[in-house]
């Protein structure tokens, strides 16, 4: 058909060619972008999660399995010929099997055979303190950057009326959101480590990833605040409620649903920094796990392994081969489940919550 | 509170006493209500006490560095360090001329190769490959066609050494002239070894020293006098020392003489270049050494005006560091602190991060936001707010293992060998780093923009379209123009990112402290860069607790702070100044 069915339909013209190829521009920069997250992920989900999912391993006690990537702390790993058979072992099952071997040896009236190995450190065993250490930094210091946090907004959009000091305050909140998570590390380490003579340490963990994490959590919390209708408190405060008795029982617990699922946000940047622990609390390697100390004050003055910390020595310190790839591919998989469960939970329980309150 | 104080209205008449009372608690002459309003005002003080003990510490740390960086520059010069560099400027820029000797050579063969032999190495190589590929197919060894091929690639190779020596051949008048030159300047290196151990013997003799002083001070307070007076402390008497360097000069003097007459002998019959088209590059060569003899006298000069005792005043170790170029540390000679290669690298890396950040997060802000529909829209954002997620390590390792593997291997297809600086051979780059930072600032660029373009008016793009405009035209001319401001800050924002970004460059970037080559235009972008983030990373855990060092990169830190800071008062300056008003 040469003709359109009626007149107000458009032609194709030099026009709508352009048009359209200019849409399709568009259209491709954003598929580049989810291609190239896609990509990210998936070539870590798909090289990583058969370090995980391969660990697993029956064992004679509840719950009859255990996953050793998961579950053990890591180890170096030697690898080694033994009677033409290449065998690849963690350390202390390397050691075992040296000693079995050589007293077999011995008994037998042979030489005691050589053993020439190559070593990996770290490749062997699995990530358990890191995971550990990891929710340890996450929950201490969304603990101090929530309490924090929520009183400062609280302040902000309950009690405070917009003046010069509201202002400077919000320019402050603003200012703090922008500081690099490495100036974080240097203040942390100059305030914490060394003028508070507190050392490489949880406490200090936490209060640099508090305070980096602070604007986030300040910021979620506000707009949360904000969200309950005025209403509630005028109505509060006619029936002869005092200021705090409304916001304990008309605000907070309307906005607490907000504030939690944003601050999950904070969460994810908590868990997914590097920078503001490697000077502040986070060892390359420590033998014992968090709670094994001597006095309880210790808990908080010790190290920790963490996982981004430890996907970073790994990935930098030791060769890429394909004895090493099974602990970078594999720690950098359970780090990225772990912080996608925590930003997916976040989207999903917010757009839920979008829809729940209507007021 | 109010109704307990009032005073009646009515005069003469007593006002009734109020009819429900209630004590209140007080703490510190505060009611309950007022004390959590001070708690609350308290916590919003946080975030301004952070921002100051930032400040605080990073000078208290990093603020004695321009101290300790003065005094390391004064020895430098008292030691006489500065005095044998002098001279050495002179041997190095030689050696820079020589390179360029070699530069001249190097193209000539590429030149000659290129006009007789490029059929030959193309010949050598296929034949190669036909040989690998008749192995990896499981050919006998004694196979008459592998013998034949291998017996190919003999004979290529031969052809492609006699090529080679005959190149050689018709240089040897190069190679010789190249060679009197080199040799020319040996007697002023030698020279300036022999003054370079003395200086560097003042010097360590005087740090030995200070650690000793150190030591005893440190005896003296622990009340240890036994042991702080068995140290002996030797005094450095640096003008009678340094004299035994200056001495050298008139024998400086005759030697340079030499130098200068045995340079423009050689410079005078150049020789004549197998390639023709070459030659300038020859005359060239030989201005350049003019220029460089002339310089000779200044040489003298400086080297006669120089003073051992003069001052250093302070703000040279301020400008020694912001526009110092050598960053160089745990160095025998004398060790910098300049900020200039980290700040280029981060620079650099920053705008190629960028470079495609840019139009890829505003295209699709304004594809999501006017152009896609509500279902790619549902989908898509949460998606890219996702990618926002995606921890910087993580993506720095990916760029280790995958990444950089890839792009190299790109680059080295031969179609795209038009772009430049490709192909390269540093997997790790500036690239690397740049493409992966991308990725963060993608995100943030994304949100923001998406953001501004949604609060520009809905009349705005009515009334466009009711006077005629098309979908383009609206989007073009009207939709972006109005957010234009939204979208510069979500910019600088996303610059804010990219530059306090630690990870991915500390992994990626290739870490190598040095100004990058700007002389290969384009092809930078493939080199190997250093970062002041990265930097910081790198270097904190290795330094000793209060030494210079450790000082230098707080005051890193306090750089990257300050720009930061810079960056975010641009953005909210653009947004509030620029903001269209709407009504």
């Amino acid at each position: 058909m040469s003709t359109p069915a009626h007149p107000f339909v458009s032609r194709p013209s030099a026009a709508r060619t352009i048009e359209k190829s200019t849409f399709w521009i568009f259209r491709i920069a954003t598929y580049i972008i989810l291609f190239a997250g896609l990509a990210v992920f998936g070539d870590i989900v798909v090289k990583g999660s058969s370090a995980v999912f391969g660990s697993f391993k029956e064992t004679d006690r509840f719950p009859y399995f255990t996953n050793t990537f998961l579950a053990e702390a890591p180890e170096s790993l030697y690898v080694f010929e033994h009677e033409g058979m290449k065998r690849e072992m963690g350390d202390r099952e390397y050691r075992a099997f040296r000693e079995k071997e050589t007293a077999a040896a011995a008994a037998a009236g042979r030489p005691a055979p050589k053993f020439k190995a190559e070593s990996y450190v770290y490749s062997a065993g699995g990530i358990w303190p890191c995971i550990v250490g990891t929710v340890l930094l996450v929950v201490g210091s969304m603990t101090i950057a929530l309490t924090l946090g929520v009183s400062s907004a609280v302040f902000l959009s309950e009690y405070a009326k917009d003046g010069p000091f509201v202002r400077f305050v919000r320019l402050a909140i603003l200012n703090l959101a922008g500081v690099p998570s490495i100036v974080f590390g240097l203040f942390g380490f100059g305030m914490f480590v060394i003028f508070f003579d507190w050392n490489v340490s949880l406490l200090a963990g936490w209060f640099t990833l508090a305070f980096m994490v602070l604007p986030v959590v300040i910021t979620a919390s506000e707009e949360a605040l904000k969200a309950v209708p005025k209403g509630f408190r005028e109505g509060s405060l006619a029936l002869g409620a005092t200021k705090w008795q409304t916001i304990r029982s008309n605000v907070l617990p309307y906005a607490l649903p907000g504030i939690l699922t944003s601050s999950i946000l904070g969460i994810a940047r908590v868990a997914g920094e590097t920078a503001p622990i490697m000077f502040t609390a986070a060892y390359v390697v420590r033998d014992k796990l968090p709670w094994d100390v001597e006095k309880f004050s210790d808990f908080f003055f010790q190290g920790v392994m963490a996982l981004p910390y430890h996907i970073y020595v790994v990935s930098s310190k030791i060769p890429q081969n394909a004895y090493t790839s099974r602990v970078q591919y594999g720690t950098a998989f359970v780090f990225l489940g772990i912080v996608a469960l925590i930003a997916l939970s976040s989207i999903l329980l917010r757009n839920n919550l979008r829809g729940r309150y209507k007021w | 509170m109010q109704s307990e104080t009032q005073p009646s209205a009515i005069a003469g008449h007593q006002p009734k006493a109020f009819a429900v009372k209630k004590a209140r608690t007080r703490f510190f002459g505060l009611t309950l209500d007022e004390c959590i309003r001070v708690f609350f005002g308290g916590n919003a003080f946080v975030a301004v006490i952070v921002l100051a003990l930032i400040t605080f510490f990073l000078f208290r740390e990093g603020g004695p560095f321009f101290k300790m960086n003065r005094d390391s520059i004064r020895v430098y010069r008292v030691a006489g360090l500065e005095y044998v560099d002098i001279i050495r400027q002179q041997e190095q820029d030689h050696t820079a001329l020589t390179r360029y000797l070699f530069d001249i050579r190097m193209k000539v063969v590429k030149q000659l190769r290129d006009e007789r032999g490029g059929l030959i190495e193309a010949d050598l190589k296929a034949a190669r490959l036909t040989v690998e590929k008749l192995l990896s197919n499981g050919a006998a060894a004694g196979a008459p066609e592998l013998i034949q091929a291998q017996m190919r690639v003999d004979e290529f190779q031969k052809a492609d050494s006699a090529l080679t020596l005959e190149i050689n051949a018709s240089l040897a008048a190069f190679d010789k002239f190249a060679e009197r030159y080199g040799d020319t300047v040996l007697p002023v290196r030698g020279l300036v070894s022999d003054i370079g151990e003395v200086a560097t013997g003042i010097k360590s003799r005087y740090t030995e020293n200070e650690d000793y002083k150190v030591a005893r001070a440190q005896y003296l307070a622990a009340g240890k006098k036994t042991e702080a007076d068995a140290i002996v402390l030797k005094e450095i008497d640096f003008k009678t020392e340094v004299a035994a360097i200056t001495a050298i000069f008139p024998t400086y003097q005759q030697m340079n003489q030499e130098f200068a007459v045995g340079l423009k002998r050689v410079v005078n019959d150049l020789p004549i270049l197998p390639v023709p088209a070459l030659q300038p590059r020859m005359v060239r060569f030989s201005e350049l050494t003019d220029l460089y003899l002339a310089g000779f006298p200044e040489t003298e000069v400086r080297l006669k005006a120089w003073d051992q005792l003069a001052p250093v005043p302070w703000y040279h170790a301020l400008a020694g560091f912001i526009f110092g170029k050598q960053w160089l540390t745990a160095s025998f000679w004398q060790d910098w602190y300049g900020v200039v290669p980290l700040f280029v690298g981060s620079l650099m890396v920053s705008m190629i991060a960028l470079a495609i950040a840019v139009p890829l997060g505003v295209g699709a802000a304004v594809y999501i936001n006017q152009i896609a529909s509500s279902r790619e829209q549902r989908l898509i954002k949460p998606a890219i707010e996702f990618i926002s997620a995606i921890p910087s390590v993580v993506l720095g390792f990916f760029g280790i293992a995958v990444l950089g593997q890839s792009l190299r291997a790109l680059s080295q297809v031969e179609a795209l060998s038009w772009i430049p600086g490709f192909p390269y051979s540093e997997r790790l780059n500036a690239l690397t780093a740049g493409v992966l930072l991308a990725l963060i600032a993608v995100p943030t660029i994304f949100t923001l923009a998406e953001d501004a373009i949604n609060n520009v008016p809905r009349a705005f793009k009515e009334a466009s379209f009711a006077l005629g405009a098309s979908k383009m035209q609206t989007i073009i001319r009207i939709i972006v123009p109005a957010a234009l401001s939204g979208i510069i800050s979500a910019v600088l924002l996303g610059l804010g990112r990219v530059i306090g970004e630690t990870m991915v460059v500390l992994l990626c970037a290739g870490n190598r402290i040095a100004i990058p080559d700007f002389t290969a235009g384009l092809a930078v972008a493939v080199q190997p860069v250093h970062t002041m983030t990265g930097i910081i990373a790198q270097e904190m855990g290795e330094v000793v607790r209060g030494s210079i060092h450790y000082r230098a990169l707080f005051v890193v830190g306090l750089v990257l702070f300050f720009i930061a800071m810079l960056i975010n008062f641009l953005a909210q300056k653009i947004v509030r100044k620029y903001r269209i008003s709407v009504g």
